[in-house]
């Protein structure tokens, strides 16, 4: 009898040990089993049309939640990101369409202007101590603000170059667009800078302990502001992104991005205390709450259904992760 | 010492614990009495830690039986030993800092009168607790003003509130200065006599013979044995815990005179360091004694670039300002701070990341990191140090005090350090991994380096150093040689009792 109880608690403990040796096997496995749970219930879900559709909905805050990810990392919280990409997006359309400027001049004037704000979230942070809570909801409210005085109407008729992400190519009878394409190189090229580069390295050494960073010879206040720029220009690229699918330059857009950034951080497996976590893991949360949502639709599913889902997930997802570490 | 013992209070026998991967227990025993003072001995590592977070209901045994007075008892959870009596000391505090003395020492059961809390019985009781403990800080005091020591008086008296049979304490003495050590030595002792059974953890192997009554040793999460202190040496209990002799602790240190790597003239740092000259020849060890508080470390952090200071440096020669950690580092010096889980390691982090984040620039090729090439680094220095790791990919966070400390010393290591500040190289390591560290410090000055040591137990001082500079309120008050000093001379200029 004892004998079997043993077997049993090492093979759980086997399981769990998986988990944690891998942080996103957890998050990979529920997105698989989420698409096979799908494939059963639509027939249309397994189709490449369908993926594609699902990338194209979830670039947006794919592409948000990458600069969530590094800021989270380092410890930190972004609430400004979808309002830095609101920004970003009506600057361009609007420059374009309405002062009549080279239309590649005014995407990168747009996404100046994210880095303008992530260079003020960097500095206020480090130089002045403030809680990146705190300082990114000041900037929220004050890119918010920039967005409705500069225009509160939608901004229309853009000019094909700021619409390219949109436009698509076929691979064996499925329509991609390049925006997805986009979407999945940031994230590997991402991947590789956490990976292999001194400047990666750092951003989880000070997410773990800043004070043991500073003193093993790294620059915190560089590594915390530079990661706020890269952020925002991730937020530029997800306003241009945005532009390119909505066809429109909207100054309603982004008021959840920061949430639905976070959402999809905290499904793929990274510790809102920094240090810890994968970037492909934020990838697959954007993917299971994409899945999940359209494969809802499919099945006929309310959209505010979808959005008491997508919470049931989040809690789930975390209590697993908190479970899984705690059991030791 | 009690001369008569109590009656048995409880009892573990046979205790296992597995983690995934690791068997942490394994037919371990543990018998206290009443009214005794029972010391835990073992290495870092050797399970003491997870024996007393069974006791105390924070792990669950998966082998073995508890007799509390003789019957038999399953803690599930730290309720059930709260139920049984059982409170334990952890050498971080669980005090509400931002509360008062007698408020912590109520938490969690504060009583009542009709709806609201009976703050009159609060401050009554608190203060006949603090009484018997002999402390003289008013129970209104808020806990983040206390000294460390005080708050350790504060977590006490918070068990005593609680009807605690039993009392576990773990490394007491750790975070406490000589002065303050007496004091908790008169605690226990006072504890003792009304019956309390206390199960005392302690690195100090002389703490252990002034104040236990038994010792129970472990090693390798095994039981070894348990003996009347009375009835053994020192060396007994080492061999016992480690089976080497501990004269072989300190290597034999031979120093040549070489040439000045550092020098250090008149460093200041407005209220904490006055005035500090020195110098460091390579190949040296240079030990600071002096009592808590005397601007050791803050000296050094000024050196490393972590702090601003005025004065003079030079390093072989040349001038040298210290602007930042990372100047220090690029001139060849290395910090090895005294806290090591706050200040040293990424905990969440693994032993390569944790290992190479100081040398990343040297393994870099077109700026990406040769991951090939630094885990080979990092197996070579797991290798050179015997750090005890299932791998380089192990989080740091599960390893012990002295493994922990030897991946600090590796990322120093690798980098080519010239001069190494260690502060408390060995605090909280057990003897066997102090020994491997004095090693590696001796194995480096042959090499040439130059090494600054901060100790306060004196025969690590004496034991290292070939120079002593004691140190009293932010000044160097005297240089011993190796052939002056002694433990008698250090301490008499470290609190400013020397014959004039």
């Amino acid at each position: 009898m004892s004998a079997v109880v043993s077997k049993v608690t090492k093979r759980r403990s086997s399981v769990l040990d998986m988990l944690r040796g891998s942080p996103i096997m957890g998050p990979f496995a529920a997105l698989v089993l989420a698409s096979i749970f799908f494939a059963t219930q639509s027939d249309k879900f397994l189709t490449g049309a369908n993926f594609s559709l699902i990338i194209q909905q979830v670039m947006v805050v794919g592409t948000l939640a990458i600069g969530q990810t590094l800021v989270i990392l380092t410890g930190g919280i972004d609430l400004s990101n979808g309002m830095i990409m609101a920004l970003a997006s009506v600057l361009m359309t609007g420059l374009a369409v309405q002062s009549g400027l080279n239309p590649l001049l005014a995407i990168l004037i747009g996404l100046l202007a994210g880095v303008v704000f992530g260079l003020l979230n960097g500095a206020l942070i480090t130089a002045i101590g403030l809680p990146p809570f705190i300082v990114t909801l000041g900037t929220f409210n004050i890119a918010y603000a920039l967005v409705r005085i500069y225009t509160t109407a939608t901004i229309t008729n853009l000019p094909a170059e700021q619409l390219f992400l949109g436009n698509t190519f076929n691979i064996g009878g499925t329509e991609i667009t390049y925006g997805s394409v986009l979407m999945i190189i940031l994230y590997a090229i991402t991947w590789y800078i956490l990976r292999s580069t001194p400047a990666g390295r750092s951003v989880y050494a000070v997410g773990d302990n800043p004070e043991a960073a500073r003193l093993a010879g790294i620059n915190t206040t560089r590594v915390l502001t530079g990661v706020y720029v890269v952020a925002a220009i991730s937020y530029g690229i997800a306003g241009l992104m945005l532009v390119s699918r909505t066809g429109v330059g909207d100054p309603q857009a982004g008021q959840t991005g920061n949430l639905d950034s976070i959402t999809a951080v905290v499904l793929g497996g990274t510790s809102l205390l920094g240090g810890r976590g994968q970037i492909m893991g934020t990838l697959i949360g954007a993917l299971i709450v994409g899945v999940f949502r359209n494969g809802l639709q499919l099945m006929g599913v309310g959209s505010i259904y979808q959005v008491l889902i997508t919470g049931i997930l989040v809690i789930v997802a975390v209590s697993i992760d908190y479970l899984s570490h705690r059991s030791k | 010492m009690n001369p008569s013992p109590g009656k048995v209070l409880f009892e573990m026998k046979d205790i296992g614990k597995s983690f995934p991967g690791v068997k942490a227990l394994q037919g371990v025993n543990l018998t206290v009495r009443e009214g005794q003072v029972h010391a835990l001995l073992g290495e870092n590592g050797a399970g003491k830690s997870t024996l007393i977070k069974i006791l105390s209901g924070a792990y669950t045994k998966d082998e073995g039986q508890i007799f509390f007075e003789g019957k038999p008892v399953e803690i599930r959870g730290p309720q059930d030993a709260q139920a049984l009596g059982i409170s334990t000391i952890y050498q971080e505090f669980n005090l509400a800092r931002n509360l008062t003395v007698a408020e912590n020492i109520f938490l969690g059961h504060l009583p009542r009168k009709g709806l609201s809390v009976d703050w009159a019985q609060v401050k009554q009781r608190s203060r006949e607790i603090l009484d018997t403990l002999g402390v003289t800080f008013s129970v209104d005091t808020l806990t983040s003003t206390l000294s460390v020591a005080e708050q350790q008086l504060v977590e006490i008296a918070k068990s005593l509130n609680r009807k605690t049979r039993i009392l576990i304490m773990d490394e007491p003495s750790a975070v406490l200065g000589e002065k303050d050590l007496e004091k908790l030595f008169d605690v226990v002792r006072s504890l003792q006599a009304q019956g309390i059974g206390i199960v005392y953890i302690s690195h100090r192997l002389k703490e252990i013979f002034e104040l236990a009554d038994e010792v129970t040793i472990l090693k390798d999460g095994r039981y070894v044995d348990t003996r009347n202190v009375s009835e053994v040496t020192m060396d007994d209990l080492v061999k016992l815990m480690i089976g080497r002799e501990l004269k072989d602790v300190y290597p034999k240190r031979i120093s040549a005179p070489a040439e000045v790597l550092l020098e250090v003239s008149n460093i200041s740092r407005p209220k904490l360091v006055h005035d500090i000259s020195f110098k460091l020849h390579a190949g040296e060890i240079v030990g600071f004694a002096g009592i808590t508080g005397s601007g050791r470390t803050e000296l050094v952090r000024t050196i490393f670039g972590a702090d601003p200071c005025t004065g003079d440096i030079r390093i072989s020669g040349r001038p040298y300002k210290p602007r930042s950690p990372a100047d220090a580092i690029h001139q060849g010096i290395a910090l090895v701070t005294e806290d090591r889980k706050a200040q040293g390691l990424f905990l969440k982090l693994n032993v390569t990341v944790n290992t190479t984040i100081s040398g990343l620039k040297q393994l870099c090729r077109y700026g990406v990191i040769q991951l090939s090439k630094e885990l080979s680094l990092v197996e070579k220095m797991i290798k050179d140090l015997s750090i005890k790791t299932p791998g380089a990919n192990f989080i740091v966070v599960n390893m012990s005090g002295g493994n922990q400390q030897k991946v600090v010393l590796a990322r120093w290591l690798s980098i080519g350090t010239r001069i190494f500040i260690l502060d408390e190289p060995t605090r909280g390591i057990d003897v066997g991994s102090k020994s491997e560290i004095y090693q590696i410090m001796d194995e480096l000055t042959k090499k040439g380096v130059g090494i600054i040591m901060i100790s306060s137990e004196l025969p690590e001082v004496l034991g290292m150093s070939d120079r002593i500079m004691v140190m009293r309120q932010g000044t160097i008050v005297k240089e011993l040689s190796r052939a002056e000093a002694s433990e008698e001379a250090i301490m008499s200029y470290a609190v400013g009792s020397e014959a004039a």
